[in-house]
Formats: structure tokens, sequence, C-alpha cells
């Protein structure tokens, strides 16, 4: 069963077209990869299907409700959750902080106004949890301005876990991370649940090959090429994206 | 909370409650003024410093108000139903203005803010017939809530000092409430809140409708203190002066701005009595606050209040973790 269907996309800024015509199927369960070099519209297709830009044509449906044309903040209604290429975090509030205004977004509370905070038990115990479990807990009282750049990385991924998405869209979620981080990052995609699907960017092909259940390359704005990640890799014309055409190379099949 | 933190908004409340004593009759009436603007300011501190929304058409909601009670009050004389009406209409009128303009921000929200205030501010100017014009309206109504007509200037500044306290606790339960949270995360990160599932520009229309009703009630009760009311309660220049004591008082505080107001009211009018020039001066006193208290009046005496401080814990290591607020940081809500 798809969980997310991308149909017939059009975006351009300005005059300039970035997306031609994208289709995109996601399995429920899936771990599906992004790949293409710089430029491609990896990340304007995540504005895209979370509403955060809006459409030129397509459609995009998240388990069968139509999400593209809704404002930006529904598509977390219908269990998509995203994180961004470069940290987007609330920087001047505490690691704590942060992961209570993700959590408290999806509570029914989120509107009240006469109780404090802190009294939410659910709330805190939730935070407590996620930060436990991710190794957050020792610096949940930094700004985030006094996190190292991986943890920083990590904080982004932790407010889109937060809210308990079915779909998750990351961009990048190992872009400038250290070996060991890149590595931890891994294993937290891979130890994730089946009942969140995963859409991913990613440029390290490591990374790529040991999560990817499904591959799809995207090129000036196109569906290349969408497979299994064996039919990718052996793949000539992929690497020739990569290795010719102009495009900046950063990684090897 | 935490005991220190209790003991010290007693001191605070107990302060506010005991001042009469050491004020004489002028004192009083001067204070009460400063309690009813700085009302008016934290409101406008509320939007600024806490969701971004900087105004500079603030003063209509202070002036409507104002002139709600000023035009009622001629024919009814109930001052609960009058200030009751006129929190609501500035509510409303709040409401209906934000919902065209909170989608602007920046020079935009500044720039269309001060269009509307000039445009109430002519309106209450030409019809003449409804709201006197220029020469503005006589209040006569006196204030009683039921309790006796409150006359003597101490009587009202009680009335003042109750509202007065009743508006800072009022905000700081509503800034730690969830809502209150989510406006201040709008402020830091407008697309991640709206990446997270907040309706932002909702978050933002209640917070403004919220500050125009603060703003409409210490109108209300200015209008009641001056027994007078005029066009210029409506005009820019008073929403420039409400930001200048926002900004000398501290953004991002909540009682920064109630300070700042106690600063300019009582600044203006003591050189005002020395000098027909008080603008040049008091401009470069402030001009001189905020390049030595950077974050305005507020910074400046925690600064200082955090500098003694550590002088008395010197020799202790400090923590690794960031301070939670304590002593005189909680006060700045
Ligand atoms: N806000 C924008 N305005 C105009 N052009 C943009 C904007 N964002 C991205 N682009 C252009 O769109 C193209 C695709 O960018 P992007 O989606 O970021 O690619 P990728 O994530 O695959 O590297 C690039 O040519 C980029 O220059
Ligand atoms: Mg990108």
């Amino acid at each position: 069963m798809s969980l997310l269907k991308v149909e017939r996309v059009h975006k351009s800024y300005n005059g300039l077209q970035v997306l031609k015509n994208v289709s995109l199927d996601v399995q429920a369960g899936e771990r599906h990869v992004l790949i293409g070099p710089n430029g491609a519209g990896k990340t304007t297709l995540f504005h895209c299907m979370t509403g955060t830009l809006p459409i030129d044509e397509g459609v995009v449906t998240v388990n069968g409700r139509q999400i593209s044309g809704l404002p930006p903040y529904t598509a977390v209604r219908v269990g998509m959750a995203r994180t961004f290429q470069k940290n987007n975090l609330f920087d001047n509030l505490t690691v704590e902080e942060n992961l209570h205004l993700a959590i408290a977004a999806c509570k029914p509370y989120r509107f009240h106004f006469f109780k404090p905070f802190y009294k939410y038990t659910d709330l805190l115990e939730e935070a407590e949890q996620l930060l436990k479990q991710w190794d957050l807990w020792e610096r949940r009282a930094c700004v985030v301005n006094q996190l190292s750049y991986g943890e920083q990385r990590l904080l982004e991924l932790l407010l889109a876990l937060a809210s308990k998405p079915r779909l998750l869209l990351l961009d990048e979620p190992t872009s400038g991370m250290s070996p060991a981080e890149t590595a931890q990052t891994t294993r937290l995609m891979q130890s994730m649940p089946r009942s969140i699907t995963l859409l991913v960017i990613e440029h390290d092909m490591d990374v790529v090959f040991s999560i990817a259940d499904r591959i799809t390359v995207l090129h000036h704005g196109e569906v290349f090429l969408s497979g299994a990640p064996e039919e990718i890799r052996g793949d000539e014309r992929v690497k020739e994206i990569y290795f010719g055409g102009g495009a900046p190379l950063y990684a090897e099949a | 909370m935490k005991k220190e933190t209790v003991a010290l908004h007693v001191a605070f409340v107990a302060a506010t409650m005991l001042l009469p004593l050491i004020l004489t009759s002028y004192g009083l009436k001067l204070t009460s003024e400063v309690l009813i603007i700085a009302m008016f300011v934290m409101s406008l501190g509320l939007i600024i410093g806490f969701a971004g929304l900087v105004s500079l058409g603030h003063a209509a909601f202070f002036g409507i108000g104002a002139y709600t009670v000023a035009l009622i009050s001629e024919h009814v004389d109930n001052t609960w139903l009058l200030l009751i009406a006129a929190v609501v209409t500035a509510g409303i009128v709040a409401f209906l203005s934000g919902l065209m303009f909170i989608r602007s921000s920046g020079a935009y929200f500044l720039m269309i803010t001060l269009a509307f205030g000039q445009m109430l501010y002519a309106i209450a100017y030409k019809m003449e017939g409804v709201t006197g014009g220029a020469d503005g309206k006589a209040v006569s109504e006196s204030f009683n809530l039921g309790f006796g007509a409150i006359e003597s200037r101490l009587a009202f500044y009680y009335v003042a000092a109750a509202a007065f306290l009743a508006c800072y606790y009022l905000l700081r339960v509503f800034l730690s409430s969830p809502l209150g949270k989510g406006v201040r995360g709008i402020k830091e990160n407008e697309s991640r809140m709206t990446a997270l599932g907040y309706n932002t520009h909702l978050y933002k229309l209640t917070v403004y409708s919220l500050s125009g009703m603060m703003a409409g009630f210490a109108g209300a009760l200015y209008a009641y203190f001056n027994q007078y009311i005029s066009p210029d309660l409506l005009h820019w220049m008073f929403s420039g002066q409400a930001l200048i004591m926002v900004i000398v008082g501290g953004v991002g505080t909540l009682l920064g701005p109630a300070i700042g107001a106690g600063f300019f009211v009582i600044l203006q009018n003591y050189i005002s009595s020395y000098t027909e020039r008080w603008p040049i001066i008091m401009g470069l006193l402030f001009v001189c606050l905020v390049l030595y208290g950077r974050g305005g009046v507020i910074h400046l005496a925690s600064l200082v209040w955090s500098h003694l401080q550590s002088k008395r814990r010197t020799g202790r290591e400090k923590s690794v973790l960031p301070k939670e607020g304590s002593g005189f940081e909680s006060l700045k809500g």
C-alpha cells in the first residue's frame, strides 16, 4: 500500500523550473532514499510535499488524503514530519524547551492558556524518554548554541520524531557529521520501527546502501530512475550523472 | 516555585501596596499614571518581545478603550459595564485588524499598524459631533465598582495598582502556558513552528487580540483617571513613545516595559517642569541608556544583580549547566 503519493508535480521559482512532472510512490514501512546531484531539486521536492512551498501543478496525498494546497501545518496532522538540510532549531531555547514545543504541537492542549507548561506531565515524560533514548539527556539544559554541530543535527531529527510521525522526511541527516556521528545516525535510522516510513535525502553512499529498500534518482528536476538498490548501484547512467554532466561531485557509487 | 521566588513576589506585591505610605498626594497621582501607562506598555511589550510583532499603532487600542468609556459614560454609568465594553471593543478591533495585518511582518507590519492608528486618529479628529473632535471630551462619571465612588487619589492609586498587578500576573500565567510558549516559539523560529504543526497565524492573532484588550483596559482606566480624553491618545506619537518605553525598559521581558514606562513618565514630568526642550533631553538620555544598558533598564539592573551575586559566592565553582531563573531574573517574566 502506498503511504505517500506524489503525482505529476511541477514547481518553478520565478520562472526557473526546478521540478518537472515528478511522480513518486512511497510504500508504507519502506526506507526510500532520494539521491541526485546538488541542485537536482530534492529539497524543493520536500518543501512541496510538506506544503512549505505551494506547488504549481500536481497532487500530493498521504494515506489517500490530499495535502497539496493545504496550509503547511496540516502535514503534521496526517502523520508527516520533516527535518531540514540546514539546522532549523530554536537557537535561544534549551534542548528540553525545543523538544517540549515539538511534542506539544500534537497535543490537544496546545492552545490552552491557563495552566503552566510544566504541569503537563505527559509532555515532560515524553521529552525525557526521547532525550534519554538518544543520549541528549545530559545536555537537556543547554541552549542550542552550546551544542556541537552533530548534537544539533540529532536534535533536528528528534524534533521531527517528537510528533510520532508515520512518515518521516529527512533532508541529508548526516551532512556535516563526523564519521562516528554518521554511524550513530545511520543506526538510529536502521533501528526505527517499520511503523515509521522513511524518505531520506542522502549523499553518503555507504549510508544510502545501508538503509535503502528503494532508491529514486532525481536529476535536473526529473525522476531519472527509481528501483532497488542493486539496480541503482549497477547503473552506468547514474554513475555518469554523478561523475560527468558538469554537476558537482560529492560521492562515489 | 522556589522559596526565594515566592518571597520576591510577596515583596513585590507588598511594595506596590505600601508605596502610598511614602508618597505625597502628587506622587500618588503620578504613580497611578505610571501604573496605567505601564499596563499599556506591557501589552505592547507582549507582542514585541514575545511574538516579534513590532507595532507603531498600539495607541489605537488604548485610545479605543478611553473613547469607549468617554462616549458611553454619557449614557451608562455602570463602571463594570464600561470597562467590559472598552476591553471587548478594543479586542474586537484588534482581532479584525489583526486578521488583515498578521500575515505581514517586520517593517510592513510596522507601517500598516501605523497607518491603521493614524486612520483612527483622523476619525476621532474629524467626527466632531460624536467624539468632540480636536477638543476631546470630558469624562465626568466617577469610578465606582459598587463599593462606593473612588474619589480620592489614594483610592484610585489602589485601583490602578490592583489592575496593574492583575495584568502582570495574568500575563505571567499566559506566557508559561502552552499557548504562551507557542507564541514564544514563533518569535524564535516561525518556519520550524509551522513545520512542527502549529498554525502560527492563529497564535499571533490570539496574542495580538489579547494585547489589544489589555491596551483597551489601560485606556479605559486612563479615561477615568484623567477625566479628559483627546485624539492625542490615538496618535502615532503616543505609539512611538510606548515603543521607546518598551525598548528602554527591556524587550523580551514582562516587567521591563513597565519599568520603561515608569522611567519615561516620571522623567518627562520632572524635566518638562524645568524646560520646554524636554524631548531633546529625554532623547539624549535614552540614547545613552540604550547604548550602555544594552537590553534596557531591566537588563542593566539584572547585570548589577548577578554581579553582586557572583561576588557573594566567589570561590564556589560555577555550574556547567545554565542557571535556572532565580532571584531577580524570575521577576523579569
Ligand atoms: N528559494 C529559492 N529561490 C530560487 N531558486 C531556488 C530556491 N531554492 C532552490 N533554488 C534552486 O532550485 C534548484 C534546486 O534546489 P534544491 O531543491 O535545493 O536542490 P537539492 O536539494 O537537490 O540540492 C537549484 O538550482 C537552486 O538554485
Ligand atoms: Mg538539498
